[in-house]
């Protein structure tokens, strides 16, 4: 294993990882020390890919909490469970890499971001998608099952759960304006550049349309969740899709988003 | 029984354990520290082929060393286990023979009998490999042993894969929340490093091993011991080439083994492990001579290992391997001998291994009866999830033009319902409605409604009731039906006018036509409709009625619903607490005397327990729960249990207790259930703030901010105040406020208080309490010193005759005005009645604390009570501690008298004789009025 894959915050990052937070406070604390990490993961410090992300995160996460606080939801007590149980697969993703090759518990859609950690530097907009993208079209899925499983309810449309769901829509439109409107044609020119299923996956409008996707992903795995082998090749058919739309994303290609 | 071979894979077989004595040691300590409530547990996860079953079974040996009752059980992933299999068939191995029971909860029960027989005086280990594969059934039996619901004190250690805990498994949360506990742990087994995989190379070549090779199995492996090891094997026995894949390694041994052998590997591989010998002679058409002979060679070659319950493959990664040999056909005319092998007569069936082979032998029909038979069986050990599994396998056996797929249909709709998959159950029910013999219109939406409320999509559930009293085909009995349970959901729905005008056209038509069980539904929902409408004469006379009807019929579960109505509407909205602890514990006894109805008589003693301890009648709230835990409640009922048992222990000062149950409840909410979250993190607040904790306190109390919905006014009211308090604590105690936290709260309280104009009347009373309780508060966070708010809270909380906020008002009030030095007279008897209340409770933590006041403004707490309390015995007679007029006390206690009947006979009032109660309690440190009668007896 490679013992230095976070150079001389290697110590730190796996103090912090140890923890394995319960609810949103928590997580939003854990996302903050993380920050301050990150920035100090040579070469590139502040400007690597991976502190794109865990910004665009945290400021995420810090809006959710807030609303959780102002009593916006319908269901907190689902939303707070979903919450944990997504950013429980970032910092486990964090906890499986090990280097390129050698992280068999890395996802690959995870493993594309985090390879690029060292450089060559990729600009900061494709760099938080790629995050977005793992997150969301991977982790999110498997985090509403699990929630749904553990509260005893299941993935229903226009439940109090769904609306609660699509409320963060907001929160990513308000913390991520370079992914409205104006760049979406930019994705659909360089999405229509690609062959296959990632058409299907990404047009429309973005991040609302892959949370959407995630939704139905979600419903799909709740079907089919029972089934240990239906399930693990469901999952490494959705590792393998969003990683290819993630290393499009951190190739040079990616970089006229900005 | 046959000839087996057996012990042939013994210890010399396994390769040297490397690189694991640390976490061997470790792993050993972890289990015998058993936690606060006598339970341990050990989870070893890692990928296949690090050593999981070597650890486990290693563990095992050196427990059994120590004098631990060793059982051992592996998990099936054949999908459609039976329910509890691998517990069952560890029991089995013992002779135990678990039988169905009455209910899910006396089923468990029954299980932890039979392992505490098996225990003995021993301490228990349970060994549980390949957890993943585990049912719902048995990951909650592991949850309520862990929380040491069935009294066994047990250690659970339990293997299970990596890989399966990175999708959506549940065990990933069951794991996540249960490693926050300090009674258990979970070990992640890492790859060897290239030192250690250095050591079992050498270890197994004899030493004979170049190092550039034992260098290349450490790349090749990737530091997998069982991968490492069958490598140096290779090496050992001199194959030229060095494979790079275990497929390779073990493809060549597949082509050196003998034909008989090859049949055996690929029969076993089929199987549904362990495999046993007599299965394996009718599966493999060998002679006895040749079938031993074929075993020996296939065990020498490591594809099998052989025990006392039969064969297995040697490891999961030979079995993956050999999937991919054996051809289709192949491996259809396998699981058609193994399904005909074990249907000869007199194999005890085993419906659901019987129904994995012939479904696997493509024969349908022949599958189905098993499938059935299977389902059925589950449902007997309320296995709803692998019935429904189950049933939906049935449905796939059969065409859509079978005659039985209607019947199958609706079972597999039922048991969806009962496991909470709501969404397949309404899909089922919508396939049964399209049958050319589905059931009546009627008796559709009535299902449907049932299945969309439980849902929780009330809306549509609600148009599905009135489509089933619309239905022309609806007999009078339906329609009294779906009337009483449409009421029912209107008052859940906070609809009091609806369910009102509802319930009363169904008690009608329930009184002309209905059963018993909607007539209490129906007056149920009467009751409570009109109390929520202030009309509470109306609501208590006609549940009062519907417990009358419940005594005629008789019936166990008709008496507890209607003992349960009129409890909760007594101690709920009415407030009326004491004569709602009565008829609670009326209720309970009733059905003891039937012999029926456990859980009822759990819930009713809950219910008279929660009221106890509001009227500050501590002691006898002990006492219910204790009997009410005799009942080994499960689930839910057992969470409820646990957290009212913790309040109280919090409120006795019981520390260690206190974090016990706490420890246990979250060990039960590891499976689930997000309505007892709030109560758990309200105690364990209110735990730290005795404690001085005042980050834990708050911590758990924002957590629960984040988790309350916005319109349950009395969770967000109760725990602002223990938020505020936190605060107030901290600022007394010279730290600083955090003005974030103190922020939210005061948003929260603003929620609270907006939304009180639109709660019932009663819970407005509820909320008006702590709407007090978090003013006062906030003044005393601000540094005011003012006793006005505190004397409002005390009335208030007077006048709800709860008297521990009022006197803990009282305490707030007067250290406020002692410290103004104003009205240093009401001051003064206001610190004394709360002592007084406080020492009657036995609430140690809390009148430790009117003591440090009294101390510090030097005020004498009562003419003839000592200012310090709770004097230490001495080493002498125990009642010799206790004055004259104590010991009167005591002995018509003894007698079983009432405090009141204590008073009218010493001529005392009744709150002197809880005073007198509260110190005899303290000097000889009993909690319950049966301790210190025994004391009493014992010493008499």
């Amino acid at each position: 294993m490679n013992q230095s894959v976070w150079g001389p915050v290697q110590r730190e990052m796996t103090d912090l990882l140890q923890g394995h937070p319960d609810d949103v406070p928590a997580v939003v604390e854990q996302l903050k020390e993380l920050q301050a990490i990150l920035g100090h993961v040579p070469p590139l410090l502040v400007e690597n890919p991976l502190c794109d992300f865990n910004k665009l995160y945290l400021t995420i996460t810090e809006g959710v909490l807030e609303r959780l606080y102002a009593g916006k939801f319908k269901d907190p007590a689902f939303l707070s469970r979903l919450d944990v149980e997504f950013a429980a697969r970032y910092f486990d993703a964090l906890r499986g890499w090990a280097g390129a090759g050698t992280s068999p518990r890395c996802p690959e859609v995870w493993a594309c971001l985090f390879q690029r950690i060292p450089g060559p530097d990729c600009r900061p907009l494709p760099s938080a998608c790629a995050g977005v993208n793992a997150h969301i079209n991977f982790d999110l899925p498997f985090a509403l099952v699990t929630t749904f499983d553990h509260l005893g309810s299941d993935p229903i449309d226009d439940s109090d759960q769904h609306h609660d769901y699509l409320e963060i829509n907001d929160i990513f439109a308000t913390a991520i304006p370079g992914l409205r409107r104006g760049y979406l044609e930019k994705w659909q020119l360089l999405i229509d550049t690609m062959n296959g299923c990632l058409d299907d996956w990404w047009q429309g409008e973005a991040v609302e349309y892959t949370r959407n996707v995630a939704w139905r992903n979600a419903q799909k795995l709740w079907g089919i969740r029972h089934d240990m082998s239906a399930t693990d090749r469901e999952r490494a058919g959705l590792d393998k899709t969003a990683a290819g739309l993630n290393k499009l994303l951190l190739s040079p290609l990616g970089a006229f988003l900005q | 029984m046959g000839t087996r071979v057996t012990t042939m894979a013994s210890e010399e077989e396994d390769g040297p354990l490397v690189g694991r004595a640390d976490t061997l040691s470790q792993v050993q300590s972890d289990l015998r520290n058993a936690g606060p409530g006598g339970t341990s547990a050990v989870f070893v996860t890692g990928e296949s082929g690090v050593g999981k079953s070597r650890l486990l079974r290693e563990t095992a040996g050196a427990m059994r060393d120590a004098g631990f009752a060793v059982l051992s059980g592996t998990c099936l992933d054949i999908g459609d286990a039976s329910p509890l299999h691998p517990v069952l068939q560890a029991l089995r191995q013992f002779d135990h023979n678990v039988r169905p029971a009455g209910d899910a909860g006396a089923l468990l029960d029954r299980v932890s009998q039979d392992l505490r027989a098996v225990a003995g005086d021993r301490r228990l280990l349970l060994v549980l490999d390949d957890l993943q594969w585990a049912d719902r059934s048995t990951r909650q039996l592991l949850l309520y042993l862990l929380a040491g619901l069935g009294g066994v004190e047990i250690a659970v250690l339990a293997a299970v894969r990596a890989e399966a805990l990175q999708g959506a498994h549940p065990l990933r949360k069951v794991l996540a929340e249960l490693r926050r506990l300090r009674s258990v742990r979970v070990v992640d087994l890492a790859p060897l490093d290239r030192d250690q995989t250095v050591e079992l190379v050498t270890a197994i070549t004899n030493g004979r091993v170049e190092p550039e090779d034992a260098d290349r199995v450490h790349k090749r492996s990737g530091g997998n011991p069982f991968v490492a090891e069958e490598l140096a094997r290779d090496l050992r026995d001199g194959r030229a080439e060095l494979s790079d894949t275990l497929r390779e390694i073990f493809l060549s041994r597949l082509a050196e083994l003998p034909p008989p052998a090859h049949a055996v590997v690929h029969a076993i591989a089929a199987g549904v492990e362990p495999v046993a010998h007599d299965v394996l002679a009718r599966v493999v058409p060998l002679s006895e001579a040749e079938l031993i002979e074929a075993v020996r060679a296939a065990v020498a070659h490591r594809f099998v290992a052989s025990a006392g319950d039969g064969y297995r493959l040697r490891h999961r990664l030979v079995a993956e391997i050999l999937a991919g040999e054996v051809l289709p056909a192949e491996a259809t005319a396998l699981h058609r001998r193994f399904a005909e092998a074990l249907e000869e007569p007199g194999a005890t069936p085993d419906h659901a291994r019987l129904a994995h082979h012939w479904q696997k032998a493509g024969e349908p029909s022949r599958a189905l009866p098993s499938v059935v038979a299977a389902a059925r069986s589950a449902e007997e050990l309320y296995g709803f999830t692998e019935a429904h599994r189950h049933w939906s396998s049935a449905l796939e056996l059969t065409a859509d033009g079978a005659p039985e797929r209607t019947e199958l249909l609706a079972h597999a709709a039922e048991s969806a319902h009962q496991c909470g998959e709501h969404l397949r159950a309404l899909s089922r029910l919508e396939d049964l409605s399209h049958r050319p013999d589905a059931p009546s219109q009627c008796d559709l939406h009535l299902r449907r409604a049932r299945y969309l409320a439980a849902a929780g999509r009330t809306a549509t559930a609600e148009a599905e009731y009135e489509r089933a009293l619309e239905a022309p085909d609806c007999s009078p009995r339906q329609r009294a039906s779906a009337a009483a349970y449409l009421a029912e959901l209107l008052l859940h729905l906070g609809r009091y006018a609806d369910a009102n005008a509802r319930a009363v056209d169904a008690l009608e038509m329930a009184e002309v036509n209905g059963s018993t069980a909607d007539l209490v539904r129906a007056s149920a929902a009467l009751g409570f409709s009109a109390a929520f409408r202030e009309d509470p004469d109306a609501g208590l006379a006609v549940i009062r009625n519907a417990v009358d009807i419940a005594e005629r019929s008789g019936h166990p579960d008709e008496l507890g619903v209607a003992y349960l109505h009129l409890a909760e509407l007594l101690t709920g909205p009415l407030n009326n607490i004491e004569e709602g602890v009565l008829v609670a514990r009326r209720g309970a006894d009733r059905l003891a005397s039937l012999g029926a109805g456990r859980t009822y008589q759990t819930r009713l003693l809950a219910v008279a327990a929660k009221g106890l301890f509001r009227v500050g009648q501590w002691s006898e709230a002990d006492a219910v729960l204790e009997t009410a835990m005799r009942h080994r409640p499960s689930g839910a009922d057992a969470v409820e249990l646990l957290l009212s048992r913790c309040q109280l222990w919090v409120g006795f000062g019981d520390v260690e207790a206190a974090h016990r149950d706490l420890d246990a409840v979250a060990t039960l909410l590891a499976g689930g259930g997000a309505r007892h979250v709030l109560p758990m993190l309200t105690l364990r607040a209110g735990l730290a703030m005795w404690q001085g904790e005042h980050a834990t306190a708050r911590a758990s109390v924002q957590r629960g901010l984040t988790e309350t919905r916005s319109d349950d006014l009395v969770l967000i009211g109760v725990l602002a105040w223990h938020g505020l308090r936190a605060e107030a604590e901290a600022h007394a105690a010279g730290q600083p406020v955090d003005p974030g936290a103190l922020r939210r709260l005061k948003v929260a309280v603003e929620r609270m208080v907006a939304g009180v104009g639109n709660a019932a009347v009663p819970v407005r009373a509820v909320i008006d309490g702590y709407a007090d309780l978090c003013a006062a508060e906030l003044s005393r966070v601000e540094g005011r010193q003012d006793p006005a708010p505190w004397a409002k809270a005390a009335t208030t909380w007077d006048t709800r005759r709860q008297p521990y906020p009022a006197a803990y008002s009282r305490l707030r009030q007067a250290e406020a005005a002692l410290q103004r030095r104003s009205r240093k007279a009401v001051a003064i008897g206001a610190l004394r009645e709360a002592y007084a209340t406080a020492i009657a409770m036995g609430a140690r933590p809390f009148a430790a604390e009117i003591v440090s006041v009294a101390q510090r403004y030097k005020v004498a707490l009562a003419d003839d009570v000592a200012t310090v309390p709770f004097p230490q015995p001495q080493d002498t007679d125990e009642l010799s501690l206790l004055t004259q007029r104590e010991r009167e006390v005591l002995a018509a206690l003894a007698e079983g008298l009432t405090n009141r009947e204590i008073g009218e006979r010493l001529f005392i009032s009744e709150r002197t004789v809880g005073v007198h109660v509260g110190h005899i309690f303290d000097k000889l440190q009993v909690r319950t009025r049966v301790q210190a009668s025994r004391v009493f007896l014992t010493a008499a």
